[in-house]
């Protein structure tokens, strides 16, 4: 079926799609048509929505639905992903899955509550204390949203582990044609084996979901975590490599700036520049073979673009990409979006003081 | 082809509306996006919405500066026309934005007149498309008429004639 | 010759961890009973708060699951909304419940969640060594007032079957103490009351118990029994705050 639809309403279609029954969440700029479209889609699918008196609270609900076999989320923007902190840190360490949306906007603190990438930080280092990892989908278009938010609940059931989708406000706002997913039937087969779910006269042996561990499990449980990062890395990065063949320069970037990117690309390309892109859809786990597999005889610059300055993933970057060319940055940061004219003329000027400076 | 539409008038004006029933009307055969910008007031001040339209597909919604431009009062005039490359088309709401003559290159439309007329002064924005659509033809009359009557499907058919008659009179002028 | 008391089957038939005096015990083999009674081993479902209650991960025998701090009634109602026929209580300290989980114990019994909380007051944070809670009495010793509670600086003791049975949604608020064998029994009773009622679908049910910690009070058992009498039973009084008809 095909629709025109605003990213966040997507996002939310494609999570009922999913099978998910389960909303809290605090309202908050620029994420609020996530909540408004489920408090009325999710009552006529048969499931639950709640706004909570607080992200913490609404992220603790999440984590009681969750452990009833249900399939669960909630959105926020930066300000409460930092308070829901506390609480997918507990989901982690509880291992239930849920899917976490980030609709992310100008940072630190209350910011701005225009679009921002600030939060890549946040997103794929640290989401709460303890140092657990989640998988992060970073879409580039509404299309993209509804799909990645479509399958994360998929991952975060096989993983037994949250999943965070982080859209900037820009692609929660604006609206695209779609083919929305077909509507799942809601399947508790997946989470049988440990959820505290039980039929009413259903025989089984009591269970306990705890967040807290004598310390030789809890150390076990860490060492599976590191597992699970491994098998990420094997099977599960997303990346989209545009026009890397014979590209002397690469940009890197995600989500709606990546679609700058490429626009800038094409026009550097027309004027017989020879540049690509590399767009992570999965923030983590990083698509590093890319980076790390170009051809450094040929790659004479690294371009990382970001609409957060100081730049977040130029570090991850770095990491693959081991000095062997420079890594150059262009960004906006605050609210403030990039756009066609600003990243053709920053990437013309970064390759041609680059090609200056080879000159010299 | 691409192209780029700024539209923009206070809070209320329909400015958000404008771009969605615009773009969604390009989509029925072609691709369309539009992005509202949001600011922290709920009306007023000057509100903006950009439509980007694509024969192919859209790769870049955010292009920056854009080719044509959609003003629905001084305010927002003022505030946006820098954004606007220069020949691009101008669609102007005559009845707020005075003291530009018309040309080749700029359009004025009495909006809120033909609103009146209409007997709804919410129908304004939809005479500024009609104007606009007559002027690229970046749409065909079925589709805007088409993506008018979902927008409006939950509204009596009064209301849905409103508009249609606002489109007509911006697409007569 | 009948047996006419014994083990709760919902707890595990192991010695508690709990501070030789403690009511904790008591209180959590009374619920043990009442879900006992009430046909509900199978079908309860104990929602963990941290601190020392939290030590009933060790005892209780049916389904639980750990809140963090302050959160339970949170962790509660995501699972009653999507579980309504589960008997689900959440089971929370004093700074639990009335500090860091302020905002979820009363936006939960303001929504009229439809689960039960089970307050236990001891008037100290006791896992962490006995610092002052918002429920330390006036005047009374902790390791973070240790001159004694002093309301010109930290205010007064948070009343919070007081302040829950000011909103419209709950159907059962009380508290008894548990301090005395006459305490126990009102207890028990009040505690059926709640599940009864949570049960049939009536609304958020809230029951307070008065306990102790000898450990953290310095002293006895029988010495912090008397120091409820005369100290925590006058300012914290036991009855039913509310009970919608």
């Amino acid at each position: 079926m095909s629709v025109f639809m605003k990213g966040n309403e997507a996002i939310a279609e494609a999570a009922v799609r999913a099978g998910c029954r389960f909303f809290a969440g605090y309202p908050i700029t620029p994420q609020n048509e996530i909540p408004e479209y489920l408090s009325w889609r999710l009552p006529e699918a048969g499931g639950t929505f709640i706004q909570g008196e607080s992200e913490v609270a609404s992220i603790n609900m999440v984590y009681g639905a969750a452990a009833m076999g249900v399939r669960a989320m909630t959105s926020s923007s930066g300000p409460g992903i930092s308070l829901k902190s506390e609480g997918i840190s507990y989901m982690s360490s509880t291992k239930l899955p849920a899917l976490i949306v980030n609709i992310s906007r100008g940072g630190p603190g209350l910011g701005s509550i225009q679009p921002a990438q600030s939060d890549y930080l946040q997103a794929t280092k640290a989401l709460g204390h303890g140092g657990f990892r989640m998988m992060a989908f970073a879409p580039a278009s509404v299309q993209e949203a509804a799909d990645l938010a479509y399958i994360s609940f998929d991952y975060a059931e096989r993983d037994r582990n949250p999943v965070l989708l982080i859209a900037d406000g820009c692609l929660g706002a604006i609206m695209e044609k779609i083919e929305l997913p077909p509507m799942k039937e809601t399947d508790e087969e997946a989470t049988k084996k440990w959820s505290l779910s039980r039929q009413p006269g259903e025989k089984r042996a009591a269970r306990a979901l705890t967040p807290i561990y004598p310390e030789l499990l809890l150390e076990n449980e860490n060492k599976m975590r590191g597992v699970l990062t491994k098998q990420w890395e094997a099977n599960d990065v997303m990346v989209e490599e545009f026009l890397l063949e014979d590209a002397e320069y690469v940009a890197v970037a995600y989500g709606i700036a990546a679609r700058v990117v490429k626009e800038a690309v094409l026009a550097l390309r027309a004027e017989g520049h020879k540049i690509g892109a590399i767009r992570p859809i999965t923030l983590f786990p990083f698509p590093k073979n890319s980076l790390r597999n170009l051809d450094y005889g040929r790659v004479k610059g690294i371009i990382d673009i970001e609409m957060a300055l100081p730049a977040q993933m130029r570090d991850d970057i770095e990491l693959e990409v081991r000095g062997r060319a420079p890594v150059h940055e262009y960004g906006r940061s605050g609210g403030i979006l990039l756009d066609d004219e600003g990243v053709y003329t920053a990437v013309r000027k970064i390759i041609e003081n680059s090609q200056l400076s080879t000159l010299n | 082809m691409k192209n780029t539409v700024l539209i923009s008038g206070s809070g209320g004006q329909g400015v958000v509306s404008a771009g969605i029933i615009l773009a969604e009307s390009v989509a029925e055969s072609a691709s369309g996006t539009c992005l509202p910008e949001y600011g922290p007031e709920q009306r007023g001040g000057a509100a903006k919405c950009s439509v980007v339209i694509s024969d192919g597909e859209i790769i870049s919604p955010l292009p920056g500066k854009y080719m044509n431009f959609i003003a629905m009062n001084e305010q927002s005039h003022k505030k946006y026309i820098k954004q606007i490359k220069d020949g691009g088309l101008r669609v102007f709401n005559s009845n707020r934005i005075t003291g530009i003559p018309a040309d080749d290159k700029t359009i004025l439309v009495p909006a809120d007149d033909i609103a009146a007329e209409a007997g709804n002064p919410k129908t304004a924005n939809i005479a500024m498309l009609g104007a606009f659509i007559k002027a690229t033809g970046i749409v065909s009359e079925d589709n805007f008429v088409k993506t008018l009557k979902k927008k409006f499907a939950g509204k009596s058919a009064e209301i849905l004639d409103m508009n249609i008659f606002a489109f007509k009179k911006g697409l007569n002028l | 010759m009948d047996k006419t008391y014994k083990r709760p089957d919902a707890i595990m038939p192991i010695p508690s961890g709990f501070c030789p005096g403690c009511l904790h015990a008591t209180a959590i083999k009374l619920i043990a009973e009442v879900v006992g009674e009430l046909g509900q081993n199978d079908n309860a479902l104990h929602v963990l708060p941290v601190g020392c209650s939290a030590l009933n991960l060790l005892y209780w025998k049916g389904d639980m699951i750990g809140a963090a701090h302050g959160r339970a009634p949170a962790v509660a109602t995501g699972i009653k909304r999507c579980r309504p026929e589960r008997l689900v209580f959440a089971y929370q300290g004093d700074g639990d419940l009335a500090a860091i989980g302020l905002a979820e114990i009363i936006a939960a019994a303001a929504r009229g969640e439809k689960f039960t909380v089970i307050f236990a007051n001891n008037s100290t944070y006791g896992m962490t060594g006995g610092q002052m809670a918002p429920t330390t009495l006036i005047g009374q010793k902790s390791t973070t007032s240790v001159y004694g509670r002093d309301v010109a600086d930290t205010g007064y003791p948070m009343k919070m079957c007081e302040l829950i049975s000011t909103l419209e949604a709950p159907v059962y608020v009380a508290r008894f103490a548990l301090n005395t064998p006459k305490g126990i029994n009102s207890a028990k009773k009040g505690i059926k009351k709640a599940f009864e009622l949570q049960l049939a679908g009536a609304g958020f049910t809230f029951v307070e118990l008065l306990t102790n910690c000898p450990t953290n009070w310095r002293l006895s058992p029988l010495g912090s029994l008397d120091y409820m009498e005369s100290n925590t039973v006058p300012y914290f009084k036991p009855g039913v705050y509310k009970e919608a008809v």
